[in-house]
């Protein structure tokens, strides 16, 4: 298990390494490269080389890309440009926000998404299967932000019955009940979309299972169907759904950029859109960054948790799904 | 005559597909002896697997139904059983062995654990009991340091072995009827006469009676008592097996056994071959199914489906040449032609 | 899907063991050919309800683009501060006017290029690189494959979204860096999906033959290989025109994307939502042009899918059900 673990952990590392390579390289490969985006225009020459000099932007790319680096792993995520802010203090907060709603929408749409999935593997084509079907067809074509501000429009302007925005009515912060209110409409929003993906994958994993020998021997057995369906099959088909719940812990922070734009909800995603229209590079970098840290946990929780429930994983040989 | 343990009645199955209905047994009769081992031959699409299913009535599962016919298991009928009463037989009176180990075992328990599960749920024993006999049950099928095995799973074993461990499961419960699907299609040749040779010891050690199914003619001369011929979905021949080999009456038998490669066969000698390909079972021809491949193919087979009739012995064939219904081929009668086939020869028939 | 990519090759083999040593009983002389795995999709394609729809929808869609200048005598682009919200049918506007006076389906109708063009070049592009990638990685292996993987890798653990906008950010919203950085990052699923078809595939006695007679590997890629993983790439691509239609909406939603006076239905949403309460109706247009087109689009895919996939059959379950009650000697 360690062995297997120190593989996977070095694996990771080194496609975070990339990724920070690659979004350092993409911000040197910007039209006029970073002193243009770093300095403002209106800089004459001479400040602008003094600013460049200040930044460190006149030493070699590699270089600039090591101290860049080596700030990060400090926890030094830099400054914003126009008001000089230190990133770590505006970025922080929204993370906390982010994880609210995300977990919340998350575990709600597991909750019902799973369980469904597998009744609706068991009875193939009935009501509540083709229900799931049309949910799923909706939940894979609506644009989220529409379906956000169509609910905004009705629950909120027409009928006052939920909060249109925001994560808490001024003057209410750290209210939970008002925290709720404000929940239930983002939620309902990425809800559906996970609604979409989970139960389809449920039902795909399960219906694949029951299709086995193995299931066929089951009742070759004289077991009865609950049995075979619910130990035998569940056993097996439990096995992709969990390794998928570990690739999406990184939604948690990361999968919200539109919903949160569209509710105001002061998360990590409507921070990186603020700051992209803004051009705030370093704010765009540290999240990025992040936000690929948090898949790559993900990632590689996913692969230990399929070496911990498929027996047939031998640890320490061979890890997990990438192969 | 012996008490019947199996016996089925004009079993007909179908199945809806894309193409329509399909028969994938078309009133198939079969009779199974107490003790004894009865084989069902024949290509892969002829509806002896759909046959095996069907006693089981796993068939309901499988997509297909029952449309007609009875499966009379010591004369009780098993067609008409709900699924629930069809538990208390299935995988304790009735058990089956499937074709591909590997894949018939369920890869998230171990070996144990899936044995024990039969005999907790047809003996209603403790768990403890029930692992005993379970670790007992791997020993009789000639599994070595089975306290070990039992504790692993199927994918730390060899295919052989994996069979060992599903016909374990099969036997825990000492079943009257065990139906073995192809159980050796999937293994090793060497493998293969392994667990044919245990197959027949535990059948005699545990009374059992058996129903194989192969489409190899070598291993039903081996372990059959009586061999039955299945082809396109309906029975065309059947009887014992030295009637089936030394007297084949249906021209299909008679081209499946010459079709085999000898260790006697002269060496170059082209291998006989049937000539065509079994129908799908969606377009099965009218009058004889067999009559589009068939060397002796007369008008009459084109039209009328011939009966299968019966010898005196026992023999059943179902053929218009032969109108006798006797073991008595006469002259210019196929069986008689091709009782003295040397295997590897160059036969004119397949120029015909 | 891989199952309907096996069929070509599987067929052959059976038919040359027929001709050299038969292991069993079992010889196939093909007297007729079946007809082929295209054929068969195209006909279960056509008895899809939904496919057929979804097909007939993206037809409408694809004409409505094409014809947009003579389906609406209005400028989509011609502010009209005179008339702004205009309700629906009034002054020969179909569906009104936005708070600028514009013609809202003037609007919709232009948007409908913008969307079709980005979603369909983005797949087309990506499936392009995806092939390429993928081909390159599974037919040569080796060190090859694994610096191509990784970098899948590397693709996949980045959150894509948030990558777009960073490029968008960068380098400047345009209609043709919307597309380019949409395609490649979306390569991805396809380039894996033609490695996989093509390890399995690479193996097989029809390459070993190809190879004997002099075909180079370009050839081998291209002319024996890729005929046998296309159908899979085609499902993939045609659910990528969806996503990519999607994921243009959003990002010119968050005004990264499409940049005014060309419009765009997520522009519009965008705008529209600002002005909510004066004129709700708005949110709802472009929205609905976006939600069934994507469906099309998707059922089409599916429809490809289900028609290549031989085990899918065409029955309804219903009519199994039924088909089961009457037929069924056995009780359940």
């Amino acid at each position: 298990m360690t062995e297997f673990l120190i593989r996977r952990i070095i694996q990771s590392v080194l496609v975070l390494f990339l990724i920070s390579l690659l979004s350092f390289a993409l911000i040197h490969a910007a039209p006029g490269g970073p002193t243009k985006i770093y300095l403002s225009p209106s800089l004459s020459q001479e400040a602008a080389k003094v600013q460049a000099h200040n930044l460190g932007l006149d030493k070699p790319v590699p270089v600039q890309y090591f101290i860049w680096l080596g700030n990060m792993l400090k926890g030094d995520l830099g400054y914003t440009f126009k008001n000089h802010i230190a990133v770590g203090k505006i970025l922080w907060p929204t993370v906390g926000h982010t994880m609210v709603l995300m977990g919340a929408a998350w575990l709600f749409s597991l909750v019902i998404a799973i369980p469904w999935g597998i009744y609706n593997s068991t009875r193939q084509y009935g009501l509540s299967d083709q229900t799931s079907n049309i949910i799923a067809y909706l939940g894979f074509a609506m644009p989220t932000f529409w379906f956000g501000i169509i609910l905004q429009e009705y629950f909120a302007l027409k009928h006052r019955w939920l909060p249109l925005s925001d994560m808490w009515t001024m003057g209410k912060e750290g209210n939970l009940a008002d925290l709720f209110m404000h929940l239930v409409l983002p939620v309902t929003v990425l809800t559906l979309g996970f609604l979409a993906s989970y139960s389809k994958y449920a039902r795909a994993s399960m219906l694949e299972v029951l299709d086995q020998d193995y299931i066929r021997t089951a009742r070759a057995k004289g077991l009865k169907e609950g049995k075979v369906v619910f130990r035998h099959a569940l056993r097996n088909a439990l096995i992709p759904i969990i390794t998928i719940l570990g690739l999406d812990l990184s939604i948690l922070v990361g999968g919200a950029a539109l919903t949160e734009s569209v509710f105001n909800w002061p998360g990590m995603g409507r921070l990186f859109v603020q700051m992209a229209v803004a051009r705030e590079y370093s704010v765009l970098m540290a999240i990025t960054l992040l936000v690929s840290v948090f898949v790559i946990i993900g990632n590689l929780f996913a692969d230990i948790l399929y070496a911990v429930v498929d027996p047939r994983v031998q640890l320490g040989r061979n890890g997990g799904t990438s192969s | 005559m012996a008490e019947k343990i199996l016996e089925i009645r004009n079993l007909t199955t179908g199945f809806l597909t894309d193409n329509g209905l399909v028969k994938a047994t078309d009133r198939v009769t079969l009779n199974l002896e107490k003790g004894q081992t009865l084989c069902v031959v024949g290509e892969s699409g002829s509806g002896k697997s759909v046959t095996a299913l069907s006693v089981m009535r796993l068939i309901d599962y499988a997509g297909g139904i029952i449309e007609d016919g009875q499966v009379l298991f010591n004369g009780q009928d098993l067609v008409t059983k709900r699924q629930n009463e069809m538990l208390k037989i299935r995988g304790n009176r009735i058990t089956m062995i499937f074709q591909d180990p590997m894949s018939a075992l369920n890869p998230v328990f171990t070996v144990g654990e899936q044995i024990a599960e039969t005999l907790r749920t047809h003996k209603k024993l403790p768990e403890k009991e029930a692992w005993r006999q379970s670790v007992d049950m791997l020993r009789k099928v000639g599994i070595p340091s089975p306290e070990i095995r039992a504790k692993q799973y199927p994918f730390e074993m060899s295919g052989g072995m994996c069979q060992r461990v599903v016909i374990a499961m099969a036997l825990a419960c000492n079943p009257e009827l065990l139906i073995a699907d192809e159980p050796t299609t999937a293994l090793d040749v060497t493998v293969q006469a392994q667990i044919l040779e245990l197959l027949s010891q535990l059948k005699t050690e545990f009374r059992m009676s058996m129903l194989l199914i192969t489409h190899d003619m070598g291993v039903a001369a081996e372990v059959a008592d009586r061999i039955a011929v299945m082809y396109a979905g309906a029975v065309v021949e059947e009887g014992t097996v030295s009637e089936i080999f030394n007297r084949p009456r249906h021209p299909y038998t008679i081209g499946l056994l010459r079709s085999i490669p000898g260790l006697e066969g002269e060496r170059g000698g082209e291998l006989y071959t049937i000539k065509g390909s079994i129908p799908p079972l969606s377009k099965v021809p009218s009058g004889c199914r067999f009559h589009p491949r068939c060397p002796y193919a007369m008008d009459v087979c084109r039209t009328n489906e011939p009966p299968l009739r019966e010898s005196v012995s026992g023999h059943k064939a179902a053929c218009w040449l032969d109108d006798t219904g006797e073991d008595d081929p006469r002259p210019g009668k196929p069986n008689r032609v091709e009782t003295k086939v040397t295997i590897g020869s160059r036969p004119e028939v397949t120029h015909s | 899907m891989t199952d309907a990519k096996l069929e070509k090759p599987v067929s052959e083999q059976t038919w040359n063991t027929a001709q050299g040593t038969p292991t069993g009983p079992q010889i196939t002389v093909v007297e007729k050919r079946p007809p082929g795995p295209w054929k068969t999709a195209w006909k279960k394609f056509m008895h899809n309800p939904l496919a057929v729809t979804g097909l007939i929808i993206l037809l409408i869609f694809v004409f409505a683009a094409l014809l947009a200048k003579w389906l609406t005598p209005y400028d989509p682009t011609r502010i009209d501060m005179m008339f702004p919200n205009l309700p629906a049918g009034t002054g020969g506007h179909l569906l009104g006017t936005d708070e600028l006076g514009r013609d809202i389906f003037a609007r919709l109708l232009y948007s409908t290029r913008i969307s079709l063009t980005v979603g369909f070049l983005v797949a087309l592009v990506s499936v392009v690189v995806g092939t390429l990638i993928g081909a390159i990685s599974g037919y040569f292996g080796g060190w090859v494959d694994t610096i191509f993987m990784r970098l899948v890798d590397v693709m996949n653990s980045i959150p894509l979204l948030f990558f777009n906008i960073l490029i968008l950010a960068i380098f400047g919203s345009k209609v043709s860096y919307m597309i380019m950085i949409l395609a490649f990052t979306s390569w991805m699923g396809v380039a894996r999906l033609v490695r996989g078809t093509y390890l399995q595939l690479r193996e097989m006695q029809y390459v070993e033959a190809a190879k004997a007679i002099g075909v180079s590997s370009w050839g081998i890629i291209f002319g024996h290989l890729l005929r046998n993983a296309s159908a899979p790439i085609i499902v993939n691509a045609t659910l990528m025109v969806g996503g990519a239609i999607l994921s243009e909406s959003a990002l010119s939603y968050l005004g990264l994307g499409v940049q005014t006076p060309a419009t765009s239905w997520g522009l519009m949403l965008s705008n529209a939502q600002e002005f909510m309460l004066t004129n709700p109706l708005l949110a709802l247009y472009p929205g609905l042009c976006i939600l069934i087109v994507v469906l099309a689009v998707n059922f089409i895919g599916d429809g490809i899918r289900d028609g290549l996939d031989p085990k899918k059959t065409t029955i309804p379950q219903r009519r199994l059900a039924k088909w089961r009650r009457k037929y069924s000697k056995s009780g359940i």
